[in-house]
């Protein structure tokens, strides 16, 4: 049996990973592993488990077999309880398998750079994410994502 | 990373009409190679990171990564946001980024190719003040709200 309380931070490169580090002391002390995109990243988040995986676009579906593969391969070698993520599609992928296939309860905080509307990503997003998160107030609604803070 | 084949060449341009030497390119897929800049595809995210701690200012797409990472350093960013017609993005949300950015402390936004040059010069002009500057972490009151979900999922 699987007892630990594992938790997934995952983002994809850029902005999404900086943001995702701004909500880093949230999980302080919890036993957290990072997935992102570049390889270099591991050295950002010391003493936690870091895994790469590709980038994919919507139009990719090569792409997108590949990254769920990558993404399986992860998630039942660490069994998340929770994923938490900053975005974007790489993301929502992962949250998908991890809900459906895993019964993780999953966080979406949609980008801050998404002011005017939510991301496509963050909008399919309502569908899974059991807290689903816009860091624009005038974004939030009781349809749609509520907003609790932004990372700035 | 998306090619921004239009800024490169106006920032080509701009090095060699100013003379200078010292302005270093990461230019993603974009098929437009500098002829006055020193440049390279990608940098990883420490070597990124450290170039902008190096450098006096920074030009960028209106990415929040490239915005965040300059407010770190306490580094004057010019943005040009990308634009979805010009085949830069998917859609032109960079455009609704850069309007909420206008004006914050140490961020000056160029809203044509043109504007870009004067941008710089202004950036360059006005020292940054950092009395602005965006803490280290998100807001005390957002990470508690997060981490008490988290742990209630545990």
């Amino acid at each position: 049996m699987n007892q630990r309380k594992r938790v997934m931070a995952i983002a994809s490169g850029g902005g999404h990973w900086v943001q995702l580090r701004r909500i880093m002391p949230a999980l302080d002390g919890m036993d957290v592993f990072y997935v992102s995109l570049d390889p270099s990243l591991a050295a950002d988040v010391p003493g936690h488990d870091y895994y790469t995986i590709r980038d994919v676009s919507r139009r990719d579906r090569f792409g997108i077999l590949v990254v769920v593969a990558q993404l399986m391969k992860i998630l039942f070698k660490e069994r998340p309880k929770v994923v938490i993520t900053t975005g974007s599609l790489p993301a929502l992928i992962a949250m998908v398998l991890a809900k459906y296939l895993f019964g993780a309860k999953t966080i979406w905080i949609d980008s801050i750079a998404n002011a005017e509307k939510l991301s496509a990503s963050g909008k399919k997003a309502g569908k899974v994410a059991d807290l689903w998160l816009t860091q624009w107030p005038h974004l939030s609604g009781p349809d749609g994502p509520q907003h609790w803070g932004a990372v700035l | 990373m998306f090619p921004f084949d239009r800024l490169i060449r106006v920032m080509d341009e701009w090095t060699a009409a100013q003379g200078r030497t010292d302005v270093f390119a990461q230019i993603g897929n974009g098929t437009y190679e500098p002829k006055h800049m020193k440049w390279t595809r990608k940098l990883d995210q420490l070597d990124f990171a450290k170039t902008v701690q190096d450098s006096e200012l920074i030009v960028a797409h209106a990415g929040m990564g490239s915005v965040i990472m300059a407010d770190q350093y306490a580094k004057p960013i010019v943005l040009l946001p990308r634009i979805q017609e010009q085949g830069e993005h998917t859609t032109d949300h960079q455009i609704a980024t850069a309007a909420w950015l206008r004006g914050k402390p140490g961020i000056h936004v160029a809203d044509t190719d043109a504007d870009l040059p004067p941008s710089i010069e202004l950036a360059f002009a006005t020292a940054r003040d950092t009395s602005g500057k965006w803490a280290s972490a998100a807001n005390p009151e957002f990470l508690t709200k997060i981490r008490q979900y988290v742990l209630d999922s545990l």
